[in-house]
């Protein structure tokens, strides 16, 4: 926009002002004050107090058996979560993008459980996967049971717990990505489509040649959101296991929250969030260069 | 006949993926005894079937005020962010300026960034803004610090820059001011977009955990998902009273996405994605 | 006056301004209150009082102690005000209240929790508010849960007791006979009644192990610990590695874990009260449910001490407290809603009577009369005779999350040593982290 509009030099920082000050004060200057407290013994009662003890609390988090725990928990829950639900996104969205209009509840549906929100689901979970006693059993076991499987104790087995969690998550969020996949179908244009069925593409060609390369944008939003919302772990064990059993789902936020609440130490924790952030950092680094590379 | 089959096998499916959630209403109306009685056969039985978990829940967890603070956190983030999150995007989409660049990379570096992981260092921020203890204070707490989101500012962003200049530049032809286009022509033009970033703020904020976990100290500045959260935890465990009290925390956010529903259409979603 | 200090103190942004804003205003409020007059302002001096939200009984009878105390000061111009915190993770929210800042003048604990307080330099001593007598009228569990490096820091109405509950009918009709008054059965005899119960169909004893919150384990089964010989941690407090998962720890949670290896309690029940709803035999618990019980059950009610895995019983006890905080703005003021809530009349007696709790003075005794039969009278001759507090320790909060996840991980049959070496080893790292930081 030019002058003729009557925007002066100022005018942007107005427009900008409120978002950059909110901003700052609330996601900068935490980072920052987070980045310094990580190199201290800062105590959560008595910040002030805090003497510098350089990367003390960066050793001792790497070699510290709960952080790693945490660590691994949370790769393996993205690794579960993260490849399951783009895959069954991307094809409930195929299978639901239908022109006709009274096909429209079936993306509803699947939606919904995004609508819940993930503590009320994470209760809920908890009750569906109540083991078996007498005749009180909960919803999985029931049906597990029906199969003709034996029922399990699938919260408490350390086996068993954190794929139990990684389960009823793809499910919570498996409709979002439906979304964004279904978003990128319909601006798939239908002349590719239609020259491709001329063509005599069955349908595993025209998904190989066809919608997938066309979708590759949307692909790459889903896998990168769904890896970082995935990191995010932390309602699900800090509500249904309480990192147990035996730390199996103990995460790396809930080591965060823990060591800051529990243990009282803020620097620790503190540089435990660093090391999580440059993680995240990372990996979406990884992500942007390897889109970069398959687009190429 | 094809026909048939094919809604018969939706049907299935979908039953089958909303199966939980029917237990859940299901059972919130059971009695605490029976809960879980019964097993897959439980889910038809009608025995007993009242409201008296509705009324415990309301009563134990204290729904009427947790319900307001929550609307409240909601209705907070919305309007502000609404307003802020706009007028940033429509800056970084209309002007240049000095450091556009700059801002908009950082804009995109927040997108990624986990809150969560920050909460305690901007627990203490908060607090030496004075904005903890009271009342009002906590509110502002919970809504000032999630007002302005990086995402939203980088998808209203994209939707401002795919409007045609056109209509701008009759206003400013008019003799419009910047802030008269952005309010009374950029503004409306966006709205799908809006709608959209409205709609994912609310299932965001309703949902929220962590921070009002961290926050919300008092009884009565608890958000709805506490108040769930506290009657799951604290004894004596009423199975049934946790489930009506779930039902009850989905409720408003089920309602708003049914009216919201029209107005989000999935392109929109995509457009901010490329 | 006072009151715009705090909001000043609030507002500071960086620690050491705030401390020298303190130490001034400290000063000034010194010189003033010297060149004053000691009249009390006309608006009433509140009391800021913080604790956790018990049943709906106790809510009352903190309400109605409060309203009583207001009226017995009005002539003082004092009045407390109580402000209640979901019981969910209270700790936790006291610990986040102190980062920001905002404690009250004087705030409910939980005894082990007394500890983390005073290192962090947020309690003050209280001994000079009480007289010699008074303390000496108080049980030593209670002071000794709110003493620490000699100085007393909490003190509180009530203590708590368990017991194993039993059902009479049910025990005579599987033939298990219960041990004589007042003595408990040894670890061996409690299997084997178990056996007994469950072989004539009864589920045998419920442990609860649905509890949510990590303190039940801990304040449930250290007594199990304790009465083997063991310890959590070393007497100095310094040592956890070697003390919590000694081989005898581990061999007493190897017999532990057979109630529920040989299903004689639910590893992850659904039910609450499974006893007061007939479903099992015994039940493992405590004061909080006398009422309940008795109320169920009448006289087919029977109480037993703990069983013990060696020569002596040991009864958990300790309970929620009573610390006037460093930032009170009126610690005499504060002192007097200690004294009230710790006064057998007006305080023990309300409360105890709503919770069921162990009177914490033995003047108080006289005012209640089911004191002198069981299974009161059994609360009160384990408090004494065999009461142990939880461990003191600053690092209490890391002990407890770690020692309870150990119990519930050894209950669902993971290895007692493996379990108790990956906790001692997490306590052990927090003890060695603060006594190296400088």
């Amino acid at each position: 926009m030019n002058r003729a509009g009557g925007a002066t030099r100022a005018t942007p920082w107005l427009f900008l002002a409120p978002a950059l000050l909110l901003l700052g004060a609330f996601a900068l200057v935490p980072m920052l004050r987070a980045a310094r407290w990580s190199f201290t013994g800062a105590d959560l009662l008595d910040v002030g107090g805090a003497r510098w003890i350089g990367a003390a609390n960066y050793s001792d988090l790497l070699t510290d058996p709960r952080f790693r725990r945490a660590f691994f928990n949370t790769a393996l829950f993205a690794l579960m979560v993260v490849p399951a639900q783009a895959a069954l996104a991307f094809f409930l969205a195929l299978w639901v993008n239908r022109p006709e209009p009274h096909w429209r509840w079936l993306r509803t549906v699947f939606f919904v459980p995004v609508v819940v929100s993930m503590p009320v689901l994470a209760v809920l979970w908890t009750m569906l996967y109540q083991p078996l006693r007498g005749d009180q059993m909960g919803l999985v076991n029931a049906l597990v049971a029906g199969l003709g499987l034996p029922a399990q104790d699938w919260l408490q087995n350390p086996r068993l717990a954190l794929p139990a969690i990684a389960f009823m998550s793809v499910w919570q969020g498996v409709g979002f990505q439906m979304m964004i996949f279904l978003a990128g179908l319909q601006n798939l244009s239908k002349d590719q489509l239609e020259a491709a069925q001329i063509d005599g593409a069955n349908a595993g060609q025209r998904l190989r040649h066809v919608i997938v390369p066309a979708m590759r944008s949307s692909i790459a939003f889903v896998l990168t959101a769904t890896l970082i919302l995935s990191f995010r772990l932390f309602v699900q064990p800090y509500l249904m296991t309480r990192g147990g059993p035996a730390d199996s789902t103990v995460s790396l936020i809930q080591f965060v929250y823990e060591t800051t609440f529990l243990g009282r130490e803020l620097g620790r924790a503190c540089a435990g969030a660093m090391l999580f952030l440059l993680l995240v950092a990372g990996l979406t680094l990884l992500q942007r260069l390897f889109a970069r590379e398959v687009r190429s | 006949m094809k026909r048939a089959l094919g809604w018969l096998a939706a049907g299935a499916i979908a039953l089958g993926f909303l199966l939980p959630l029917l237990w859940m209403l299901h059972a919130s109306f059971r009695p605490e005894a029976e809960v879980f009685t019964g097993g897959f056969r439980g889910l038809f039985s009608f025995r007993g079937l009242g409201l008296d978990n509705y009324a415990a829940a309301w009563r134990r967890a204290a729904l009427g005020i947790g319900l307001l603070n929550s609307i409240l956190q909601v209705a907070g983030i919305l309007g502000l962010g609404l307003l802020f999150n706009s007028m940033a995007a429509f800056a970084l989409a209309r002007f240049e300026f000095a450091g556009r660049r700059l801002l908009f990379g950082l804009v995109l570096v927040l997108i990624i960034l986990p809150v969560e992981v920050l909460a305690v260092p901007l627990l203490l921020t908060v607090r030496d803004l004075g904005l903890t203890g009271g009342y009002g204070r906590t509110l502002a707490a919970l809504v000032l610090p999630f007002a302005v989101k990086a995402f939203n500012v980088y998808f209203l962003r994209q939707h401002f820059l795919a409007l045609p200049r056109d209509l701008e530049e009759a206003a400013v032809v008019d003799g419009a001011g910047p802030f008269r286009i952005y309010w009374s022509v950029a503004l409306p033009a966006i709205r799908p977009a809006l709608a959209t970033v409205l709609v994912l703020d609310v299932l965001t904020h309703w949902s929220d955990f962590i921070w009002p976990l961290i926050v919300c100290t008092r009884a009565e500045t608890r958000t709805v998902q506490l108040a769930l959260a506290n009657l799951f935890t604290q004894p004596p465990i009423q199975w049934g009273d946790i489930l009506a009290c779930a039902v009850l925390v989905t409720l408003p956010v089920l309602l708003v996405f049914r009216l919201a529903q029209r107005h989000v259409v999935a392109s929109d979603l995509g457009a901010g994605i490329k | 006056m006072v009151g715009n200090g705090q909001r000043l103190r609030l507002r500071s942004d960086f620690p050491s301004v705030r401390r020298a804003w303190q130490w001034t205003l400290a000063a000034l409020l010194a010189t003033g209150a010297a060149g004053c007059a000691p009249e009390r302002p006309a608006a009433p001096h509140v009391v800021r009082v913080w604790c956790q939200q018990g049943q709906e009984a106790e809510n009352r009878a903190m309400r109605e102690m409060a309203a009583a105390f207001n009226a017995a000061h009005a002539a003082q111009n004092l009045a407390a005000q109580i402000t209640f915190f979901p019981d969910f993770q209270y700790t936790e929210k006291v610990s986040i209240a102190a980062a920001a800042r905002d404690l009250p003048d004087v705030l409910a604990l939980d005894g082990p929790t007394v500890a983390q307080f005073v290192d962090a330099g947020l309690l003050r001593p209280i001994a000079d508010w009480f007289s010699e007598e008074e303390l000496a009228d108080f049980a030593p569990t209670i002071r000794a849960q709110g003493t620490l490096g000699g100085e007393l820091y909490a003190l509180g109405a009530f203590d708590s007791a368990m017991v194993l509950y039993y059902d009479r009918e049910m025990l005579a009709r599987a033939g298990v006979e219960p041990p004589a008054a007042d003595r408990g059965w040894t670890w061996d005899e409690f299997l084997a009644a178990c056996a007994r119960l469950k072989a004539a169909g009864f589920d045998p004893v419920s442990l609860h192990m649905d509890e949510s919150g990590d303190e039940w384990y801990t304040y449930a089964f250290s007594p199990v610990i304790w009465s083997a010989g063991g310890r959590l941690i070393s007497a100095d407090g310094r040592q956890v590695e070697g003390v919590l998962n000694a081989p005898e720890n581990a061999a007493t949670l190897r017999r532990w874990r057979e109630v529920f290896a040989r299903d004689f309690a639910a590893r992850a029940p659904i039910d609450p009260n499974p006893f007061g709803h007939g479903q099992t035999a015994m039940d493992w618990s405590g004061h909080w449910m006398v009422r309940a019980h008795l109320a169920a059950k009448g006289a087919r009610l029977g109480a037993m001490p703990l069983p013990r895995m060696g020569p002596e019983t040991v009864a958990a006890c300790g309970s929620w407290c009573w610390g006037l905080t460093q930032g009170a703005r009126d610690p005499d003021g504060a002192a007097l809603w200690l004294r009230w809530v710790t006064d057998p009349v007006h305080g023990i007696q309300p409360i105890v009577a709503a919770n069921g709790a162990v009177p914490a003075r033995a003047s108080a005794y006289p005012l209640f009369p089911e004191y002198a039969d069981p299974p009161f009278r059994l609360f009160r001759e384990l408090q004494e005779t065999a009461g142990r507090p939880r461990p003191r320790t600053p690092v209490y909060p890391t002990l407890t999350q770690h020692f309870a996840a150990a119990l519930r991980d050894v209950a669902r049959g993971a290895d007692p040593q493996e379990s108790l070496d990956r906790a001692a080893a997490q306590v052990q790292r927090r003890i060695d982290r603060q006594r190296g930081a400088p």
